[in-house]
């Protein structure tokens, strides 16, 4: 038992010693210890050095609104946290911590510097003196500066830790299980409604779990709360713990996240650490209690100094107390009761401080019964204590004048500067907040989300107050749900201690105000100083006065810190409170792990990977593979040690030579059936339809309605009243969305449907001189002959014992077959073909050497060599244009004036004039290399490759008046130099096509 | 129908299904009545609704569309049987077999385990109810054909993620967290 | 992430079932060679970009797959009616003192 740990007080387990170490020291704590406790229990206040002064700081509060007490917590690799609050981190045997910000340790840290400094460092510092040269800031100011000033530093390693998340729909959803959230829990769940109660911390409670002499109904509050605890989950109240809503957003969703792991000692390997809740709540009761707010003085931040309430925590709910001699300066009664508590349980309370002239009867008596000395009228004007309080400066207060002062020794400091309802989630709602004047804070006014605010949240001080208040919130909720309440039973109190008090500024002192470190934000080191002088520089909002002084803006979000800098910035202002307003909170409430939204999306489940049923094939034979779209394809089969040229120049050879079998099943498909199939084709694509008769194919475009390419493919007229549309591979879901589009709201006359065929068809493409002969054996019901079957042809039929869907199409300008089967043969088909292809040497491509065959014949890639801006005419396609007819999906644009204008970057070839330069895609093209910078760019390459079938590289590229340049020489800058290039037509191999009529 | 693989814990199955044969049916409200008794099963009018008749069964997944199971053996008469009444009856009729795998997922931790990546309220989806919605970004026709019974019919390429993520969660489920 | 009522389905769904889909009420011209330059760059470009109730379209996409319309206020982000494709667009006066 140390010296500070009350034996037989709080809910810690004194039975049950736990080892943990912080900054490599071993502590003892007890099971049920927060970090902070434990080491509040072994007389440790420091924790850390602040963010730009490094002053030395301790723990200010028993909560997650914690501003200074953040520490590193680590299990292992990739398993640190920085910036946990040591008031939230539970305790566990073997648990390492390291305070943050310092160098070399706590006790010295050189960057303390800054605070002998610190008149230099006011509000706007960096803004005003990192100001010149320009190029200093990035090299050498914002790098020198960030790691002088800082808080925790990121992990390195992965994170090898999972995280969960569920979507959760409930009829009321009670955020803060104090007694009033309890209260209102209870209420719904006794009508019959589904109820999610959760609280942030590590037990249900609130303000009940530190006001343990409070009796309800007759019973001990906390055996109030277990027996309530227990009806909770009887009548099937979702329970939640450790579990903060981080934001409130559109109608009723909230964001909870729920710590799985991070208090056990050993989790299960699989076990998530954290779960994100994404609720939908029919209503939602917002119970999240107050927080205390400091007073504002010179050295209110020395380690030692906390806040009254978070001191009655320590003591009432982990047994613990702050300090062997505590002095108390206090506006509310509420640090009244937390001293008695103190003094009851041993602690020498020095003297009370109360700003008020007159505190209630009944505190003075019992202070006086206490023997504590009470200072009425009192400021504190600064503290002494190197790492530690040691004495505080008070002046007594006489007709606004601050009269002399005197020193009071002390270990601790608690100050309570009254508190200010928690509002931050219904602040995300944007529901309104007026001033209210009697407890000088802001109290929710006008709602936008259909949810109650109780207790503490709208001013309610007290426990039987906060009960009152639950009920009634939960009985509205049961009203608007349309059930019936049952008679409530009105809870009886003994023993509450409400309170009341008053609000400040920074408190008047007979010190210098310029020299005064009054701390305002202690996260962010803003002390009343930087908020008068941000405004005297003319900021008159909160908005810019929170900007130029950071107030309000640390991790934890100006939770302490919101209305004490409105009361200074209205003070300097020179108006009331309301009128210089209140900044906006946003989401997260609490500082939340990226895992936490990640979920279950990392490594393979990241993004959905979208595999073909050859898929496994391709790996087993070693594949390359590439993403597209959503889809992984196999990109080139590289054999014995082969690099990427090697095998894409093989398989090129391979499949002109003889035989080239490729994974087609990705592509877009569409089956279009009914009666007006016909008419809705033509009025969807540039080409006409009504004379391709049934089992002929046809290259299909199709343009916005702003005349610009949007996808191609071949298209297969089945039978009269039904085609089979093949679309790229990324335009697939595209597609069919934008012809359903035209389907339902311009056309709904048409008789016609469409169904997305994709994926029940795995498509294999056979291309070269050989591959007639090795289908003609395995197909059954079809003659394969030039004649009976052309290029551009579609049939039903059986391919290797198999039904399919035969196409004769080629992308390759090969002779080309497609076999479509239904997928779950895919694999089956694959293998019979590479088994019986050996004769023909045959040989799997895959996306690269698609490509390159393409371009060799000049065949564009929708969204390589087009872009969005890219017309028919422009990508040489105009041919595909159905000029008889009177209107298709983008007709009109194309007379746009300027679509016809001349100066529009055509689709053209280009061949360097060394014949081995390959140009990088992407390039940028100019008429002269010699001409004065910026050049006019007059075009750029958008496919090149090196072509085996021409020993040499090709490319296209899309140039201003590009056809009408045919021959000249233009110029491509690349890393080096800039390469000449002579522009030729697309059409770079078998000009004639006489490799497709084989 | 039998089931090909399973993976279980204490309060989840998680299964495959073997294929059926598997049509989208479109067509006009008007067209329901006559499709229907060609069919041999009443199409259920309403989104969410399904009938069955033998081992047929429809679901109604959108003003003009119906999702129809049915044996494989039946592929051919039913294609046959529609296309007698097309004339008079215009639709779409069109096999999607393959387009989609079924996973079957049951027990009492059902619900909840559809709850980890459905943002759908599932108590609102009754027994013999089926849905097209969204697991996880993927588009799932989810059947529910008892309190913990449920089926996924997932399109081929993304059966594997929705698989991977349903073990993955029941094995969250099984560690009680 | 909003609910959204579909019209077809008349249930209350999430907005993760759903695809935004543009502005709505700009019908495709029932012959687009008769209109001008000026016209037809309108019925192409020009959109209304309200601050506050705004007509607009969108596609029960993982649902019934149908395309509705829907008066969705700009500022606060709520939907203020859904209703169906080829249906008239309510009264926004109505709208405003039926809501809110």
């Amino acid at each position: 038992m140390t010296r500070f740990r009350v034996k037989g007080a709080g809910r810690v387990r004194h039975d049950r010693p736990v080892r943990f170490t912080f900054d490599g020291r071993s502590f003892k704590g007890r099971e049920g210890d927060t970090v902070a406790s434990a080491l509040l229990a072994n007389g440790v206040h420091l924790l850390g050095r602040s963010f730009k002064y490094h002053r030395p700081r301790g723990i200010m509060t028993a909560g997650s609104e914690e501003p200074n007490a953040l520490i590193n917590t680590s299990r292992g690799a990739g398993r640190a946290e920085p910036n946990t609050r040591a008031t939230v981190q539970e305790i566990w045997p073997g648990l390492r911590t390291q305070s943050q910000n310092k160098w070399p340790n706590l006790k010295f840290d050189v960057g303390a510097v800054n605070d002998r400094l610190y008149m230099l460092f006011s509000a706007g510092f960096y803004y005003k003196t990192f100001m010149w040269p320009k190029s200093f800031w990035d090299r050498i100011y914002e790098p020198v500066i960030r790691n002088a000033a800082g808080l925790g530093k990121a992990p390195s390693e992965p994170d090898p830790d999972r995280y969960a998340s569920r979507y959760l729909h409930t009829d009321l959803l009670v955020v803060g299980a104090g007694p009033a959230g309890l209260a209102a829990a209870r209420e719904a769940a006794q009508a019959g409604l589904r109820v999610t109660l959760v609280d942030e911390n590590a037990e249900m409670g609130g303000s009940l779990l530190s006001e343990p002499g409070v009796k309800i109904d007759g019973q001990a509050a906390w055996d109030w709360l277990a027996a309530t605890l227990v009806e909770l989950e009887e009548r099937g109240v979702r329970l939640l713990c450790r579990t903060t809503a981080i934001g409130y957003y559109h109608q009723n969703m909230l964001g909870l996240v729920q710590r799985l792991t991070d208090h056990l000692e050993t989790p299960a390997e699989s076990a998530p650490r954290e779960r994100m809740w994404r609720v939908r709540a029919t209503q939602v009761i917002l119970a999240q209690g107050a927080l205390e707010k400091p007073l504002v003085f010179d050295g209110n931040d020395r380690p030692g100094v906390l806040l009254a309430g978070a001191a009655q925590t320590f003591l009432n709910r982990y047994g613990v107390r702050v300090g062997a001699r505590a002095v108390v300066a206090t506006s509310h009664d509420s640090a009244w009761f937390a001293a008695f508590d103190l003094a009851d349980a041993g602690t020498k309370v020095a003297a009370i401080v109360d700003t008020r002239a007159e505190p209630g009867a009944a505190l003075l008596a019992a202070a006086e019964a206490r023997g504590i000395a009470v200072l009425t009228s009192h400021t504190v004007t600064g503290t002494k204590g190197r790492l530690r309080v040691a004495s505080v400066r008070v002046n007594p207060l006489k007709n606004g004048q601050v009269g002399a002062a005197r020193s009071l020794d002390c270990d601790c400091l608690l100050i309570s500067g009254g508190w200010t309802p928690s509002l931050h989630l219904f602040s995300h709602t944007k529901g309104s907040l007026a001033w209210d004047e009697e407890t000088r804070s802001f109290l929710p006014d006008r709602k936008t989300e259909a949810c109650e605010i109780a207790g503490a949240g709208r001013g309610l001080w007290g426990v039987a107050a906060a009960l009152e208040d639950g009920v009634a919130a939960g009985r509205a909720c049961i009203l608007a749900a349309g059930k019936e309440a049952t008679a409530s039973s009105a809870v009886a109190v003994e023993d509450d201690r409400p309170g009341s008090g008053e609000s400040h500024k920074e408190l008047p002192s007979d010190r210098k105000p310029g020299r005064a470190r009054a701390f305002v934000d202690y996260q962010n080191d803003v002390t009343a100083k930087d908020i008068r002088l941000a405004v005297r520089e003319g900021m008159r909002s909160i908005e810019h006065v929170k900007r130029y002084t950071t107030n309000g803006m640390a991790t934890d979000q100006g939770k302490m810190s919101n209305i004490n800098g409105l009361m200074i910035a209205a003070d300097a202002v020179g108006k009331p409170p309301p009128e210089v307003g209140l900044t906006t909170f946003r989401p997260p409430y609490t500082p939340t792990s990226f895992g936490a939204f990640a979920g279950y999306h990392r490594g393979n489940h990241f993004e959905v990977t979208r595999k073909t049923g050859i898929d496994a094939w391709a790996e087993a034979e070693g594949a390359v593979f590439e993403p597209v779209a959503q889809w992984r394809r196999a990109w080139y089969f590289p054999k014995d040690g082969e690099d990427m040229a090697a095998a894409v120049a093989r398989e090129c050879a391979a499949t002109r030579g003889s035989l080239g079998i490729f994974d087609a099943s990705t592509l877009g498909k569409i089956e279009v059936a009914g009666p007006d199939a016909v008419t809705f084709m033509n009025r969807m694509y540039t080409n006409p339809w009504t004379k391709l008769a049934p089992g002929r194919c046809r290259y299909g475009l199709l343009l916005g309605e702003d005349g610009f390419i949007r996808d191609d493919g071949v298209i297969g007229r089945l039978s009269a009243d039904r085609f089979h549309v093949t679309t790229t591979t990324g335009g697939a879901a595209r597609v069919l969305n934008m012809m359903e589009d035209y389907l339902q709201t311009e056309w709904p006359d048409l008789k016609v449907w469409l169904t997305s065929t994709t994926e029940q068809w795995a498509t294999i493409a056979l291309n070269g001189p050989n591959a007639r002969h090795l289908l003609v054996p395995l197909v059954k019901g079809l003659d394969l002959s030039d004649s009976a079957f052309p290029h551009m042809s579609v049939a039903e039929c059986e391919v290797a014992g198999l039904p399919a869907r035969l196409f004769r199409v080629s992308f390759s300008g090969e002779l080309g077959f497609e076999v479509n089967v239904p997928a779950r043969y895919g694999r089956q088909l694959w293998e019979s073909l590479i088994e019986a292809g050996s004769a023909y040497d045959i040989c799997p491509y895959g996306t690269e050497t698609m490509h390159v065959l393409r371009a060799e014949k000049g065949f564009i890639i929708v969204g390589q060599d087009t872009d969005g801006t890219v017309t028919p005419d422009d990508a040489g396609l105009g041919w595909a244009i159905g000029k008889a007819k009177a209107d298709f999906v983008g007709k009109r644009s194309l007379a746009r004036p300027d679509l016809v204008a001349s100066g529009r970057k055509q689709l053209v070839g280009l061949l360097t004039d060394d014949a081995t330069t390959k140009l990088e895609e992407g390039a940028q093209i100019v008429a002269d290399p010699r001409q004065a910078l910026p050049m006019k760019m007059i075009g750029h390459v958008t496919s090149s490759y090196h072509s085996s079938a021409l020993g040499r590289p090709i490319a296209l590229a899309l140039i201003e008046d590009g056809r009408a340049l045919e021959g000249k020489t233009l110029y491509v800058p690349m890393p080096g130099a800039a390469h000449a290039a002579t522009v030729t037509g697309t059409l770079f191999y078998d000009p004639d096509g006489k490799r497709l009529k084989l | 129908m039998t089931e090909i693989s399973t993976a279980t814990s204490s309060e989840l199955r998680i299964a495959s299904q073997s294929p059926v044969a598997r049509f989208s049916l479109r067509m006009r409200e008007g067209d329901r009545t006559a499709l229907g008794q060609t069919l041999g099963l009443d199409l259920p009018g309403t989104i969410g609704r399904r009938t069955t008749a033998g081992d047929r069964e429809a679901l109604c997944l959108g003003p003009d569309e119906w999702l129809l199971l049915a044996p494989e053996d039946e592929r051919t008469a039913i294609t046959d049987a529609a296309g007698r009444v097309y004339a008079d009856h215009p639709h779409s009729l069109t096999e999607i077999s393959d387009r989609e795998l079924t996973i079957l997922v049951e027990g009492a931790q059902a619900e909840e385990l559809l709850s980890f990546a459905c943002p759908r309220d599932l108590g609102r989806l009754e027994p013999s109810h089926g849905v097209r919605t969204v697991f996880d970004g993927v588009s799932v026709v989810l059947w529910r054909d008892a309190a913990d019974r449920f089926r996924l019919d997932v399109w081929r390429s993304f059966a594997s993620h929705v698989r991977e993520l349903l073990e993955i969660g029941a094995e969250e489920l099984a560690l009680g967290l | 992430m909003l609910l959204i009522d579909c019209p077809y389905c008349k249930e209350s769904l999430p907005e993760l079932e759903f695809a935004y889909a543009g502005e709505a009420h700009i019908a495709r011209p029932e012959d687009p060679s008769t209109l001008g330059d000026e016209a037809w760059r309108d019925f192409l470009f020009i959109r209304t970009n309200a601050k506050g109730p705004h007509f607009e379209r969108w596609r029960h996409l993982h649902g019934c797959g149908r395309f509705f319309n829907a008066v969705r206020d700009t500022v606060s982000d709520r939907f203020l009616v859904t209703y169906k494709a080829g249906e008239a667009g309510p009264d926004l006066q109505s709208l405003k003192e039926g809501g809110e």
